[in-house]
């Protein structure tokens, strides 16, 4: 039989049943101490958390091998292990990664306040052993993941604009992973935040909703550029007001009018960087309610899935920068009712419709553009590369994905169903659907 | 010999009320061992522990403590998570007594309970704390350090200081 991997028992340390962990003092003297945390690092290495200076510390600082004994909860099938201590990381997406999950299972056991990381302990796995015993039949698993990556690589793979790309991922997901919600945020590239682009499975879209980079599961992730994923509820990682509140004593203005998009009790939660050709371009999210909803395997299969969505994006946007013919434009659409007030405020471009916050930022920027060009001169046609050079257009940064931007903002406009539309025309070209009268008021 | 056993009487009822319990031992050059125990006793006079253990499920754990005596041991009671570390080195393994297994089978009803309580399936505990009385052995110590575990920064203080 040929020696047990890592990677095989990973199961054994998603910590349903604690594990523990022996060390031995210089002059003999053994230890033996439950762990909370047992994290998957690599086939080769696992990280403990360190959380108080303790017995254990004291002695694997002193003699670093160490023994380790885990169980598989669902199979009770043990494993022993003999690790070596290497070194202690106390920043970076592994400290994240683990200080995240702690938050976690504190919550879960009780010991909010009480347990806090200070630093992830990395260990070399220098042997298993299976430890004989009684076990359980494995239970027959639930969704075959991937079959459920290859079926999501395959639909990601032939859509062929932005829009339904981002929609086409989150359905996917939704149905493959059975994952009732989802969302998807892309990186502003100038303010340290993200925004909602697409979400799936919330009363309201949350489309455009912001948060600040580095805060709550998702802001983690981008940050530190790794998946963050959370077993049980926990306050630490929520969007709270709290967090809004960082971000502005950060200098950064975030979007608050409108609320992000989340479970009220979610538990399990899975933040998965988007990246493409070394950048990240955003994160994509799911949740549950139910514990312990995303595993190792799970993780593993959204980071393929968003590996594919992070390069058809790049591609994506770069083929939605290119002039392409317009479409016929349709017979000018009939307008009728009373004016629709567009009210525009030039300190941060936010905007109205009649008495309704529709968006500010760049996404304001656009509309107020649009909205001025048609009232002066009655075009509906625009194309995106020449949005991407106007002044008018504040775009953060020439990489920033001026497509996402307008497709959050047809969205938005979609909600608000106020007489005004963006339509897609043709590649890189859009039109605007005007159908009342309006008027823009400028403000400040 | 401590003057009065580390153990009192309340410690004594705890150990032996089901509380979930593992072993560890050193080889000759320090590398520790650790197997997970299916019950313990405690001695009428509270200055020895026995804790019972599988010998298939031990590795090199038994040969280690015939080499050298030295054990840790640790006991806890999921649903409060109160853990006792008990040392000492002293540590032999020998066959059970009668009345061994009835013990360890109330103690092994008793855990399973408390582990359903805090919400794992009841085949779960069985299976964990299942296997053949035909191969337990009885290891037997004298503690002669007796620390508090509970999950905290008050763990790894010494029983009797305050803490527990």
């Amino acid at each position: 039989m040929s020696p047990l991997t890592l990677d095989a028992i990973r199961r054994a340390l998603d910590g349903s049943i604690p594990a523990l962990i022996a060390t031995c003092a210089p002059d003999g003297t053994p230890n033996c101490a439950y762990l909370s945390q047992v994290e998957y690092v690599d086939p080769a290495h696992v990280a403990l958390s360190w959380q108080f200076f303790n017995k254990t510390r004291q002695n694997v600082l002193a003699n670093p091998v160490a023994r380790l004994l885990v169980v598989d909860s669902r199979t009770i099938a043990r494993y022993r292990l003999v690790i070596r201590y290497l070194r202690t990381e106390t920043a970076g997406p592994l400290f994240e990664r683990m200080k995240a999950k702690l938050a976690g299972i504190a919550s879960h056991t009780g010991m909010t306040g009480v347990f806090r990381l200070q630093g992830s302990d990395v260990y070399r796995v220098e042997a298993i052993e299976r430890v004989p015993g009684p076990v359980l039949p494995a239970p027959p698993e639930d969704r075959n993941l991937l079959a459920a990556v290859r079926d999501c690589a395959r639909r990601i793979g032939a859509i062929a604009d932005l829009e339904s790309l981002l929609d086409t991922a989150l359905e996917c997901i939704a149905e493959k992973f059975a994952v009732e919600h989802a969302l998807v945020m892309l990186r502003d590239a100038g303010g340290g935040r993200l925004y909602t682009v697409a979400s799936r499975g919330y009363a309201d879209s949350g489309v455009g909703s912001e948060i600040p980079l580095g805060q709550g599961v998702i802001g983690v992730a981008a940050r530190e550029r790794t998946p963050i994923r959370i077993g049980y509820a926990q306050a630490e990682y929520a969007y709270g007001r709290a967090i809004r509140e960082a971000a502005l004593r950060d200098g950064i203005v975030l979007e608050t009018e409108i609320p992000l998009p989340g479970l009220a009790e979610s538990s399990s939660q899975l933040a998965v960087p988007i990246e493409a050709f070394g950048r990240l371009l955003g994160v994509l999210f799911v949740e549950a309610a139910e514990d312990q909803r995303f595993g190792y395997d799970d993780e593993d299969a959204l980071v393929a899935v968003a590996g594919q969505l992070g390069a058809a994006i790049h591609v994506l946007q770069a083929a939605e920068g290119e002039d392409a013919p317009a479409a016929a434009a349709p017979g000018a659409s009939p307008v009728a009712g009373p004016a629709l007030q567009v009210r525009h405020f030039a300190e941060n471009d936010s905007v109205f419709l009649g008495g309704d916050y529709l968006i500010k930022g760049v996404a304001g920027s656009i509309f107020h553009a649009l909205v001025t060009d048609f009232l002066a001169t009655g075009r509906t046609e625009f194309s995106n590369k020449e949005l991407r050079l106007d002044p008018r257009v504040k775009l953060p940064d020439i990489g920033d994905n001026l497509e996402a931007r307008l497709i959050l903002l047809a969205r938005r406009l979609d909600e608000r169903d106020a007489g005004v539309r963006i339509e897609k025309s043709g590649r890189g070209r859009f039109r605007l659907a005007v159908s009342r009268v309006l008027e823009l008021v400028e403000v400040g | 010999m401590p003057e009065a056993a580390l153990i009192d009487p309340e410690l004594a009822a705890f150990l032996q009320r089901g509380v979930s319990v593992h072993v560890s031992s050193r080889g000759p050059t320090n590398i520790p061992n650790l197997v997970r125990g299916i019950g313990c006793r405690v001695s009428a006079d509270r200055r020895q522990v026995t804790a019972f253990v599988l010998a298939s499920q031990c590795g090199a754990l038994l040969a280690e403590l015939a080499m050298n005596g030295a054990i840790s041991f640790v006991a806890t009671l999921p649903s409060t998570h109160r853990t006792v570390q008990l040392k000492g080195t002293d540590a032999k393994a020998g066959p059970p007594l009668p009345g061994d297994e009835a013990l360890v089978a109330r103690e092994r009803a008793a855990l399973v309970e408390d582990l359903v309580g805090v919400g794992y399936p009841p085949e779960m505990p069985r299976a964990l704390l299942g296997g053949d009385w035909a191969e337990a052995v009885a290891i037997t110590f004298t503690p002669t350090a007796a620390f508090v575990q509970t999950p905290g920064p008050g763990a790894g203080t010494p029983l009797g200081a305050g803490a527990r």
